[in-house]
């Protein structure tokens, strides 16, 4: 595919009268679209209208009902109860809480060690492909098996954690299920280990699309590969970051599977005293274990609105920091920057 | 001058432009002992709960337990693993498992793949009110949507088929977010806007400019689909029977008893897991290595 | 075009008439088979209907949890043998919990649903309450006489609505003693062996003196506690009142049922006095805790023998044994019944399996072979186990251990969150003894996460 350097419209080789050219004109668009387009996102929204919109809307309809799995066909209207319930319910604001403080201990160091790691991936390595495909055994590994392994580590009197921070470092014993924060921090770094690997690679791929000349060209200007860093490649795949921040932010609000497999005997009420208990637990616990259909939906719908609440805030966020930083795209990173840049 | 400059660089691209300090740039740099340390302590503890995977495949409950717990495996692992498969129908799981990733990681790709071009370079009413409605659909847990999608999958007599697995997650948000946002940085505007004016199709467009240029986020998005795929239990125990199980079903059969052997749990999900490896270890060359050697530009 | 027509219609009447032409002859030579056969009785095939509840070649779909054990007691194999036009296929799903979601699911839409479907002591009220109509009423049958007899009435009782369907035939019952490490008994200077123990525990409060003795004593093994945690003697002691957690109506009672108010009292008492562990059941620790010591006790229904076995090992064979006694009387922790959905493919052939399975000599078998004991009170009388001994428990005689328990129970009635309201208590009794919270907070947290269940 050959690159044309200028493209203006209405540049053409042949001499064509003027009635043509304007045609012409009036006939090509500037980039492609039309009705053509529904037939590409056509596929998502039909296998989604299928299978995702009758369950969506039905998990709204029941939430406004006080139903129970086991007398499913006896459902009883009740309006914004469950909602009610929800907002005069401590759990639900304990929930709430952990999430956030889960949330941020397990999403914001995860994303900068990705990022970092994915980095370091990009180099010049020897059993490159090994220790790519290594950072995808956390995310193969059964949950239940590691969260085994992570309690064991976690465990107060006979943990290795504990034996390290003790025996060395002389620390207090820690108790990691029953003290709130500690907890906390112990589910964060399962959450932390299982996903840290499977965003590394997701930046990887979007740092293929960097153009290596940036880098040298970085490199001649006297950066040092910290400067690289951060100049070159988290600019260049900046839409890659914000679509992870947003893909984490939604599982962070929906955590459940390692806080639940973290509590001693599998219940999902984060520990005795519910010091870990997420809203994803929470819902976990009501849909299921106490059969309560309509509150654990009117539990879903209100972690959709936090999510979009999150989602919104932390996109926010992302645009202030990089007015504070001023690394908006000066590099240039399209092929037509650059081969402007380079002539 | 400059001519003979590009050209040198282009034809000995193992010449590398070091500057006063000494740094070189990007993906031609050479990792040092600091970048080898980390990445290793990284893949130490990645791969450790696996390796103990194994050593708690290979002991009793007694044994796991003991003061000091084993921390090397015994050959019992292949008894253990010959028991899980006596036990619980782990192979039959093994094929449903890959029939039904397969085919989820396919057409994920594939549709995924056409939406995110869609969203990222064409142009069409509603567009942005349509992607954030996809996105939108991500954002509700749909934990409780089981039981109508069950009530549904009853009704069209799919229940206890591969089909009810597979259908519900043949297309996610998360991919078509995911390869928007990568064609929108990996596939230049202009590009695709030259080829328009040079009178190819949108779909040829697709073909000969997109794919080649998505084709790392195309791998990493059907790696990470497999897994997903291959991990999910929740939905599978619901719909499957242990007569048509996926992997994950299977593994419900493994614990027998009021006292369950962990040994013979943890060789059934190492059986169900390994092969996931080695199809990653195996075409991780060709989709990792090969691929992520960098989409050659210009 | 109408040629083709014509003949797609030919070719469809020809294999239309041979399909029709091959079942006349299958089924005539059945009969031509039978009718040289016996001039007494039933032909064969006669005789495999009703007991097997059919002649024809099927696939019977058995749903259960994960502690059947019917599989490795080779009781599929041995049915097979009985009806080899049979062939059993096992649904499993390792949690109870889980399994209940599965089979909730499946009879709100009335689909999906197993030929035989396994049910839980914890959700047996919630079946029989309200999806009575939903599964065979085994009070209705002809044989029902015959087959209560071989049943504790309590069991046979605990599957039976109010308006009197039994939704399912009883297979394992979980009658408790208490099972010791007669080492550390000993260690500690206290009488160790099983008589010695019973006579000293016949009440809570007896038993929470003789925690006290064990703490005090100067000689017991370092980080030894007396009992596992005070859940497990809440868990036991609330069957022993009157009402547990449900008025007699099955509707949910707490805050004035006997059970839950001495139950909570002793539980408390013992987190009080530290005599306990405080640790969580079925945890990690708890686990390990066999082997280390860390408790000495603990309230044992006859499945966690061979639990105990399995979490131990071969090292401790003969440092546990069971003593014939459960301080507060008599009571059950656990059992399941098997049910047949009215809706399920082969309704017939799944009722003789439930009989057959459940009857006295199959669970004779299953108890011989894989520990579970018997809800049948007939095949609790057999020899093989009124004699039966424990190896691993000093040889203590287990079988009537947990026989004589089982005939005493008096079970008070149970209701649809028994489970949930339970482990709010259970958890709450934990912060009692590990985070130092008052048994009154305690109390009230409980009743706060109860009423998010009942609502």
């Amino acid at each position: 595919m050959t690159l044309t350097t200028t493209t203006t419209p209405g540049d053409t080789t042949q001499p064509v009268s003027p009635g043509r050219a304007a045609a012409r004109r009036r006939r090509r668009r500037i980039r492609p679209g039309g009705r053509a387009a529904y037939a590409y996102v056509a596929p998502f929204f039909i296998v989604f209208a299928a299978f995702s919109l009758y369950p969506w809307i039905n998990t709204a309809w029941v939430s406004l009902h006080d139903v129970r799995l086991t007398t499913y066909n006896k459902q009883k209207w009740v309006g914004f109860a469950n909602y009610h319930n929800l907002f005069t319910n401590d759990f639900f604001w304990n929930a709430f809480k952990n999430t956030i403080t889960i949330g941020i201990i397990s999403t914001v160091p995860q994303l900068c060690m990705a990022l970092g790691i994915a980095h370091l991936l990009n180099y010049r390595l020897r059993g490159r492909t090994f220790f790519r495909i290594s950072l995808l055994m956390p995310y193969a590994t059964s949950l239940a098996a590691a969260t085994v392994i992570f309690v064991q580590l976690f465990n107060k009197d006979t943990g290795f954690i504990n034996w390290f921070l003790h025996g060395i470092f002389r620390l207090p014993l820690i108790d990691w299920q029953n003290n709130k924060w500690a907890s906390q921090i112990a589910v964060s770094s399962i959450v932390t280990w299982r996903w840290t690997g499977y965003n590394a690679l997701i930046y990887l791929a979007a740092m293929q699309t960097i153009d290596n000349t940036l880098y040298e060209a970085a490199a001649i200007d006297g950066a040092s590969r910290w400067k690289q860093f951060l100049h070159v490649t988290i600019p260049g795949i900046r839409p890659t970051i914000i679509f992870t921040i947003i893909v984490s932010t939604i599982g962070a609000t929906q955590l459940f599977g390692e806080p639940l497999l973290y509590e001693p005997q599998g219940l999902p009420i984060g520990g005795t005293g519910r010091q870990y208990q997420t809203l994803g637990l929470l819902m976990y616990e009501q849909g299921w274990t106490n059969d309560r259909l309509g509150l654990a939906s009117a539990t879903a719908w209100t972690m959709f609105v936090i999510i979009v609440i999150a989602v919104l805030i932390n996109l926010w966020l992302a645009r202030r920091r990089e007015k504070w930083t001023g690394s908006r795209n000066v590099i240039p990173v399209t092929a037509i920057e650059r081969q402007e840049a380079a002539t | 001058m400059t001519a003979t400059t590009v050209e040198a660089r282009r034809a000995a691209p193992a010449q590398r432009k070091r500057n006063a300090k000494g740094h070189v740039g990007g993906r031609s740099m050479k990792a040092g002992w600091v970048t080898y340390l980390i990445i290793a302590i990284v893949t130490l503890v990645s791969v450790w709960p696996l390796y103990y995977t194994i050593v708690m495949s290979s002991h009793t409950n007694a044994e796991l337990n003991a003061k000091t717990p084993p921390l090397l495996p015994t050959g019992s692992v292949w008894h253990n693993i010959k028991e899980a498969l006596n036990t619980a129908p782990m192979t039959q799981g093994l094929i449903n498992s890959v029939i039904v990733s397969t085919c989820v990681t396919i057409g994920t790709v594939a549709f995924c793949t056409l939406a995110g071009f869609a969203f990222a370079k064409l142009r069409f009413r509603f567009s942005a009110a349509l992607l954030a409605f996809t996105i939108g659909t991500m954002m509700v847990p749909m934990q409780m949507g089981i039981i109508p999608l069950y009530m549904l999958m009853a009704k069209w007599h799919l229940v206890g088929h591969l089909q009810s697995v597979i259908l519900p997650t043949l297309v996610t948000a998360f991919g078509v977010f995911f390869m928007r946002q990568y064609i929108a940085t990996a596939v230049p505007d202009e590009l695709v806007e030259a080829a328009f004016v040079d009178g190819a199709s949108t779909f040829r467009i697709f073909l000969a400019v997109v794919v080649p240029a998505a084709r790392p986020a195309m791998a990493v998005l059907a790696m990470l689909t497999f897994l997903m795929s291959w991990n999910d239990f929740f939905w599978p125990i619901i719909a499957l029977n242990s007569q048509n199980p996926t992997v994950q079903v299977a593994f419900q059969g493994l614990a027998k008893g009021y006292a369950p052997q962990q040994s013979i749990i943890m060789a059934g999900i190492l059986y169900g897991t390994i092969p996931v490896l080695i199809v990653f270890a195996l075409l991780g060359r060709q989709i990792v290595g090969g691929i992520m050697q960098g989409a050659i530009k210009g | 075009m109408r040629h083709s027509y014509t003949r797609a219609v030919r070719m469809a009447g020809v294999v239309a008439a041979a399909a029709l032409l091959a079942a006349a002859c299958s089924s005539s030579k059945k009969a031509s088979s039978n009718g040289g056969g016996t001039s007494g009785g039933g032909s064969p095939t006669n005789t495999l209907a009703s007991q097997c509840g059919t002649s024809d070649p099927i696939t019977l779909t058995v749903g259960l949890f994960g502690t059947f054990g019917f599989k490795e007691a080779g009781l599929y194999n041995a049915y097979h043998q009985l009806c080899p036009n049979i062939t059993i296929k096992e649904d499993d799903v390792e949690q109870s919990a889980d399994y209940w979601t599965k089979l909730k699911t499946r009879l709100a839409s009335g689909s999906g649903l197993d030929d035989v479907q396994g049910i839980e002591i914890g959700f047996v009220a919630d079946v029989e309450q309200n999806h009575a109509d939903q599964f065979v009423n085994f009070s209705s049958l002809p044989e029902t006489a015959q087959l209560k007899s071989t049943f504790y009435d309590w069991k046979w009782n605990l599957a039976t609505s109010h308006d009197g369907k039994t939704v399912g035939l009883g297979t394992d019952i979980g009658p408790e003693a208490i099972c010791y490490r007669s080492d550390l008994y000993k260690q500690a200077g206290l009488p160790y062996q099983p008589d010695q123990v019973a006579a000293k525990l016949t009440t809570w409060n007896d038993f929470i003196n003789f925690g006290k003795q064990y703490e005090a004593s100067s000689s017991k093994e370092a980080n030894s506690h007396f009992v596992d945690s005070a859940a497990s003697i809440f868990s036991t002691a609330v069957y022993q009142g009157n009402e547990a957690y449900n008025k007699a109506d099955g509707t949910p009672d707490v805050e004035n049922s006997d059970g839950v108010k001495n139950a909570w009292q002793y539980a408390t008492q013992a987190a009080q006095a530290k005599i306990t562990a405080g640790l969580q059941q079925f945890s990690d620790q708890w686990n390990k805790a066999f082997q280390s010591g860390a408790f000495a006790t603990i309230a044992c229904p006859a499945w966690m023998a061979g639990y105990i076995k399995g979490q131990a090992g071969d090292a401790y064979k003969g440092k546990w044994n069971i003593a014939p006694v459960l301080p507060g009387g008599a009571t059950n922790w656990g059992g399941s019944w098997v049910g047949v959905p009215t809706s399920a493919k082969h309704k017939e052939a799944g009722i003789k399996f439930v009989e057959w399975v459940t009857a006295p000599a199959q669970q004779e078998t299953w108890f011989t072979k894989v520990g579970n004991f018997p809800s049948s009170k007939t095949a609790d009388q057999s020899p093989s186990i009124q004699n039966h001994m424990d190896t691993y428990f000093s040889n203590a005689p287990s079988g009537k251990i947990f026989t004589d328990i089982a005939g005493k129970m008096k079970i008070p009635p149970i209701g649809l969150y028994d489970t949930q309201i339970q482990n709010a208590f259970t958890t709450q009794l934990t912060n009692v003894e590990t985070r130092g919270t008052s048994p009154e907070k305690a109390f009230n947290d409980a009743l706060k996460a109860i009423q998010q269940v009942t609502g």
